[in-house]
This record gives C-alpha cells, sequence and structure tokens, in this order.
C-alpha cells in the first residue's frame, strides 16, 4: 500500500472499530486453547487447537492416533510443530489423508463383507509411503515471541464479520449486490448424481481438490450436498458400509441423524438464490455454519457456489480497488 | 362407488392399511374439501391440539386414548404427520379419513415435512415405496399436502401455525428500535424487495410481508412449499427466547425471531397467544415470552430413543390451555404382535366400499399394483422394521 492508501486505512486512537481491514487478528482468536501432542516417529509434534476449553496430552501418539483425535475434536487441520527446531513447518490436513486413504480403497476394491473396515485398519492398509498434497485453508497466529495463540479459520472471521456488519458502512454496498451481480453463478459447479455411489464421489473431489460437491437428480435439480465432512463423520462412526451408498441416501442418513440429534430437521438444501444479496448469503452461511452455498436460479438448477473463500475474495477484492 | 369412511378408520385403528385405489380417493375428496378452506381457518373452543407426529402411529393411537376420539373430541393437528417414525403412511391414512369423515370437528395444519423434498430425504417415500411398492401413495398424499391450510385462529385469541412467525416488511423499519449489532435491517433491507421466489411470484404489491392475519390470507398456497417465502417461514421458522428481533435460521429455511417479533404481531392482530410445534421439546412442550407462546410436541421417545415426553395441549372455553403430557405408548415395543392379533380376531374384513364393487375393482389391480394388490397376508411374516403389506379392500 502507498502511503495515501496507508493513511486512509489508519485506525488511529480508538476502542471500536471502523475500517473492518484493521481489526486486530489476535482478537478474533481470543479464548482458542491451544493444545500440544507430540509424536516422537512420523511427525515431530502435532500441535491441535480447540476452541472449547478441554485439555489433551497424549504422548507417544501415532499417526493413527493423531488421527482419531482429529476426528473425536471435529478438527480438519492442525499445524505441524518440529519441537527439535522450535518452529511451525506446515499444516497436517486430515481431509487430504482420508481422500489418499479411500482412493486407496477404490484402487484395491474391497469385498462387501470387508466393507465395514475401521478406521485405524483403513490407514494401516494403506501405504505410508506415499505423499500427501497439503491444502493451506487456515492461517497460524502467532505472539511477538513465535508462539502460537491460535487458528484464524474462515469460519472465525465470517462469524465476527456477520455479527459486527452494522459497526462497518463501508461494506453496505456490497452487502445489497446479489450474488448474480457479483460474479458468483454462471460458472461451471462440479456435481454428482444423486444414484453415484459416494466413493465415486469421492474420487471426484480429489481429482479436482474440491471438498464438497452439488448433488443434482437426473434434470440437474440440485438435491443437496456432499461433502469431505460429511464423510469424515461417517468414519467417525465407524459406519464405513456407507461409502457404497448412493450419494442421495448418504446425505439424507446425514441429515436424519442430524435432526436427531438437534430435535430440528434442516431443510434438505443449503442454496440462496441468483437475486439474494451478499450480505443475506453471508448471513445465511454464518448461521447454518455450511461452508458453502449453491446458487440456484428459480426452478431449483444450480448455477454457481459461494463458499467462505469466494466471501473473503469479494471483500478482499474491495481492499485492492 | 360409495366409500365407507367408517369402515376405512376402523381398519387404520387396527394399523391395517388401506388398498392404493382407496387412498387415492380420499385424498381427490380430501382435496376438494381444503380447496374451500382458508389459509387462515378460525375455529372455536374447546379444542385440542397436538403437535408433531412423524408417523409415530401407536402414539396417535395414545392421544385419542388420552384425549378423546372423534367426534366427542374436536381436534387441531399442527402438522408434520409424516417422516421418521415407522407408520407414517398409517398416520396420515387415518387423519386423512377423520379428516373427511368429521370436517368441521378436525383440523390438519401443513407442516414442514408436509413436502416433497423433505418427505424423500426424511423417511415418508421410502415408506411408501416399502408398502406399496411404488411412489404412487406419495404421490397421491404429497399433492393432497399442497392442499393443507397454513394456520388456524382458536377463538380470535390464539395464532396457530407449524413453525413461527414469517418475516415482517414494514415491523423492522417502523419498529423504530436500533439494534447495535442487529445488522439484519441494514442487511435485509433490499433482500426483502428483490428476494428470491418474490420477484417470480406476484408483484410487489402482493407484499410478501406478514404483518397481519389479512395477509396469510390473500396468499396462494395451493403448490408445493418454496424455499423461501411467507410459506416457507410459517411452516420453518423458530422462536429465539435470545432474541428481540428475526434473524436467519440455522436449519437454512426460514427465520428465528424474537420478544418483539410476538409482541408486535400479537398487538397488531389482537391476539394473546402463538401455539406451534416443530422444535423437540423433552418436557413434551415449552412456554416462552411470558406466556405469549408455546411449542406443542406429541411424539414421545421421538424416533423411538430420545427418551422424551409428549404432550397435547387442550384449549377450553374460556381460553384456558392446559397441556396433557404423556410418555410413549407401550404398543411401541410390539406392534406387530398387535397387529396379527387384532388381524386374524376379526375374520374375513368387510369391504371398504358400500355396494362391494370398489373391493372387486381394487383386487383386479385398479390401483396400479399386481403382486401386492391381493388382499392376502404374505405367508413370510411380519417383523417390527419391514412389515409386510396387508391389504383389505
Amino acid at each position: 500500500m502507498n502511503s495515501e492508501e496507508y493513511l486512509q486505512h489508519r485506525e488511529g486512537l480508538t476502542t471500536s472499530h471502523h475500517d473492518w481491514s484493521m481489526i486486530q487478528v489476535g482478537k478474533l482468536v481470543e479464548g482458542q486453547t491451544v493444545v500440544k501432542v507430540i509424536d516422537p516417529n512420523s511427525y515431530k509434534g502435532l500441535t491441535l487447537v480447540l476452541p472449547l476449553p478441554t485439555c489433551h496430552s497424549d504422548a507417544n501418539s501415532s499417526v493413527e492416533d493423531a488421527c482419531e483425535v482429529l476426528l473425536k475434536h471435529g478438527i480438519s487441520s492442525a499445524p505441524v510443530y518440529d519441537a527439535q527446531r522450535n518452529t511451525y513447518t506446515g499444516m497436517f490436513d486430515y481431509s487430504d489423508m482420508m481422500s489418499y486413504i479411500l482412493l486407496s480403497l477404490k484402487k484395491m476394491d474391497v469385498p462387501a463383507e470387508d466393507q465395514t473396515i475401521g478406521m485405524r485398519e483403513l490407514i494401516e492398509r494403506t501405504n505410508n509411503s506415499q505423499n500427501v498434497p497439503v491444502k493451506m485453508i487456515s492461517v497460524a497466529v502467532m505472539d511477538p515471541t513465535g508462539n502460537l495463540i491460535g487458528i484464524l479459520s474462515q469460519s472465525f472471521v465470517l462469524d465476527y464479520l456477520a455479527n459486527h456488519l452494522s459497526e462497518f458502512p463501508q461494506l453496505q454496498p456490497v452487502m445489497q449486490q446479489s450474488v448474480e451481480q457479483l460474479g458468483l453463478s454462471g460458472s461451471k459447479v462440479l456435481s454428482v448424481n444423486g444414484e453415484a455411489q459416494v466413493l465415486d464421489a469421492l474420487l471426484l473431489m480429489s481429482k479436482h481438490s474440491v471438498t464438497s460437491l452439488a448433488v443434482l437428480d437426473e434434470q440437474g435439480v440440485l438435491l443437496g450436498n456432499i461433502s469431505m465432512t460429511d464423510i469424515q463423520h461417517i468414519m467417525k462412526d465407524l459406519r464405513s458400509s456407507w461409502l457404497w451408498l448412493s450419494c442421495f441416501k448418504f446425505i439424507s442418513n446425514i441429515r436424519r441423524k442430524r435432526g436427531v440429534e438437534t430435535g430440528e430437521d434442516q431443510y434438505p438444501v443449503m442454496d440462496v438464490n441468483l437475486k439474494s444479496t451478499f450480505g443475506y448469503t453471508i448471513a445465511k452461511l454464518q448461521a447454518t455454519k455450511v461452508h458453502r452455498l449453491w446458487v440456484a436460479n428459480d426452478s431449483g438448477l444450480v448455477e454457481g457456489v459461494v463458499s467462505l473463500t469466494d466471501v473473503f475474495r469479494v471483500l478482499s477484492s474491495l481492499l485492492d480497488s | 362407488m360409495v366409500l365407507d369412511l367408517d369402515a376405512c378408520i376402523d381398519s387404520l385403528f387396527q394399523r391395517q392399511l388401506l388398498a392404493e385405489s382407496v387412498i387415492k380417493e380420499i385424498c381427490e375428496k380430501t382435496k376438494e374439501l381444503l380447496m374451500s378452506e382458508s389459509n387462515v381457518v378460525h375455529i372455536k373452543a374447546p379444542v385440542t391440539v397436538v403437535g408433531d407426529i412423524h408417523g409415530q402411529f401407536y402414539d396417535l393411537l395414545e392421544i385419542f386414548k388420552i384425549g378423546g376420539y372423534c367426534p366427542d373430541t374436536n381436534y387441531l393437528f399442527l402438522g408434520d404427520y409424516v417422516d421418521r417414525g415407522l407408520y407414517s403412511v398409517e398416520t396420515m391414512s387415518i387423519l386423512t379419513c377423520l379428516k373427511l369423515r368429521y370436517p368441521d370437528r378436525v383440523q390438519l395444519v401443513r407442516g414442514n415435512h408436509e413436502s416433497r423434498a423433505v418427505t424423500q430425504t426424511y423417511g415418508f417415500y421410502t415408506e411408501c415405496m416399502k408398502k406399496y411398492g411404488s411412489a404412487q401413495v406419495w404421490h397421491y398424499f404429497t399433492d393432497l399436502f399442497d392442499y393443507l391450510t397454513l394456520s388456524v385462529v382458536i377463538d380470535n385469541m390464539i395464532f396457530c401455525v407449524h413453525g413461527g412467525k414469517a418475516l415482517e416488511l414494514r415491523s423492522l423499519f417502523d419498529s423504530g428500535i436500533k439494534q447495535q449489532t442487529n445488522v439484519f435491517k441494514e442487511l435485509f433491507a433490499d433482500e426483502i424487495l428483490i428476494g428470491p421466489c418474490y420477484s417470480l411470484e406476484k408483484p410487489l404489491g402482493l407484499s410478501p410481508s406478514i404483518h397481519t392475519i389479512d395477509q396469510i390470507k390473500v396468499m396462494d398456497r395451493f403448490k408445493e412449499i418454496p424455499h423461501e417465502g411467507p410459506m416457507a417461514d410459517l411452516v420453518w421458522s423458530d422462536p429465539d427466547p435470545g432474541r428481540e428481533e428475526f434473524a436467519v435460521s440455522p436449519r437454512g429455511a426460514g427465520y428465528t425471531f424474537g420478544s418483539l417479533v410476538v409482541e408486535k404481531f400479537l398487538h397488531e392482530n389482537g391476539m394473546d397467544h402463538i401455539l406451534r410445534a416443530h422444535q423437540l421439546c423433552m418436557e413434551g412442550f415449552q412456554v416462552l415470552f411470558d406466556d405469549q407462546l408455546s411449542t406443542v410436541w406429541s411424539a414421545p421417545n421421538y424416533c423411538y430413543r430420545c427418551g422424551n415426553l409428549a404432550s397435547i395441549l387442550e384449549v377450553g372455553v374460556e381460553g384456558e390451555r392446559h397441556f396433557n403430557v404423556f410418555e410413549a405408548a407401550p404398543e411401541n415395543e410390539r406392534p406387530t404382535a398387535e397387529a396379527q392379533r387384532t388381524l386374524f380376531s376379526n375374520g374375513i374384513p368387510t369391504s371398504l366400499y358400500g355396494n362391494g364393487v370398489g373391493a372387486g375393482a381394487a383386487i383386479n389391480g385398479v390401483g396400479g399394483n399386481d403382486t401386492t394388490a391381493s388382499g392376502f397376508l404374505n405367508p413370510g411374516g411380519i417383523d417390527s422394521a419391514q412389515d409386510t403389506i396387508h391389504y383389505f379392500l
């Protein structure tokens, strides 16, 4: 930023924030507890960041244990900490691990009687020496001495933004633009037919490096959404036989299960209309806690998607202009 | 062909399924009846109000046992008759017959589960396929759902709906209450005017906001519940005691609404209570906002595992409200043994058509099912999770 732009963004002495781009990240991750899990073997150490103040320590954990802990706490990625060099070396993303495992499963052609295989066995059956690609979806927040104080995820930032939107009047114009106007529709959407198997959906997700697919019927009408997170949940409950179900049956099972747990059934499709405003879309993303909303036209046909990444792309383009 | 409703009802009370052709007929006739009902039906107390049933047929029988049978007791059902439970077909069949038989004593309101998209996900479609071998019965019932009313008013004092309050356009601008953290006003101002389904339906002169009861009355309800809009709001919304205004719902449809919304609605319409269902209550019911709103939930031990109580709400002529709380029916443990006993103790079943002609027609496969419409019990036996079909004509 040149000096003129910098001056515009200068907060000055104030206790309330008026420029949304100047919110300190440290403030956003307040309340997170950082827990360390040390593994002397494959990974030098895994630091798990938990949003709740629970404590967990487990020396000598293996990759299998680490995966189970991640699953149990519902975290999909963790920064990898090298205890010897006292530095963070990267992110361990569970979904990458899962894609890799399940890809191997598909190639292995698992017979029906083995289809109730447990999570640990899955990892054991695969070849550990293969490279697992790593994706960055979170940012580690450090204090001046290099200690990790929290992880800034997209959901965190979205939550903050949605709750404090009225404090940032300069965002009002973009909030009132429609999803269509912001160019968030009209792109090809990766999808799978409701009758295809879950494993096929997984292959498609891996092939295109996405974490979610729209589930459509023959006419292309949106039936729902299948994502890596859903698949992780079934692994957690050791229902791996669900991998061989049709995508529609699978996502229906997920919905039914969630409805009983919360006592409230959700709408089968998480979407917004082409004409819905950006502000409404953000509010719906925050309220439903999904990572993306499909964009549908009036006939229910999918025409695009708005993910958390898209939201931040739109917002950061405001910074550039 | 004269339909013998009493015979249908008797069969259903014994958990015997009706033939597909009979279902078709009762749905056709009930649609004709419902067509002339307003989106807001006005009734008088005394009436017993029932919340979500979700295919828990034995618990519906329990409700009749403790609340009284039709037509001795007036009933108002608030929707969610199907999905999740094992007997959505029997539940919907008997309620349809009762409505047809006693139209002024039984009111059926539409819930969010009375929808094609939802019933394909949450079980009703699957149950129809299993019990009838085709989706035809599901089509008959989901077409019927399009005709169910959206709300009922008791004695001009109690507004009854399945979910809750629909988004009010004007109250947001008129309320004059600045909510610091409530971005709703800023975010939604234009959304309401150029919102998704509103742009297609009617011109904006037909206001999409539900400010008064009169605005509900002019809506076109005879269709599948849209993703968004006032009709979706009425069946999907939930109260939020932690808020004062509206917010987007975590369910992905409808909104959550708070205390000020409730107060304003009751005040503007001259009523004193909102009665709804839609949310599981461990105690069977919940009262909120200083007794201005209650939730009644009528499916005990929901999904046969939540361990919750259920209730029905008895509204008296003086407007007094009493929650009659009950537990799951003991028959839920042994449904098939019960069915078998009554099946054989009745001997040859009577025809459901007065002149017997319909019975013949159904046997010949008018309903469209060849193998299963034989009218005979499958000799393979019955198991609790996958009941075989037995038709009585």
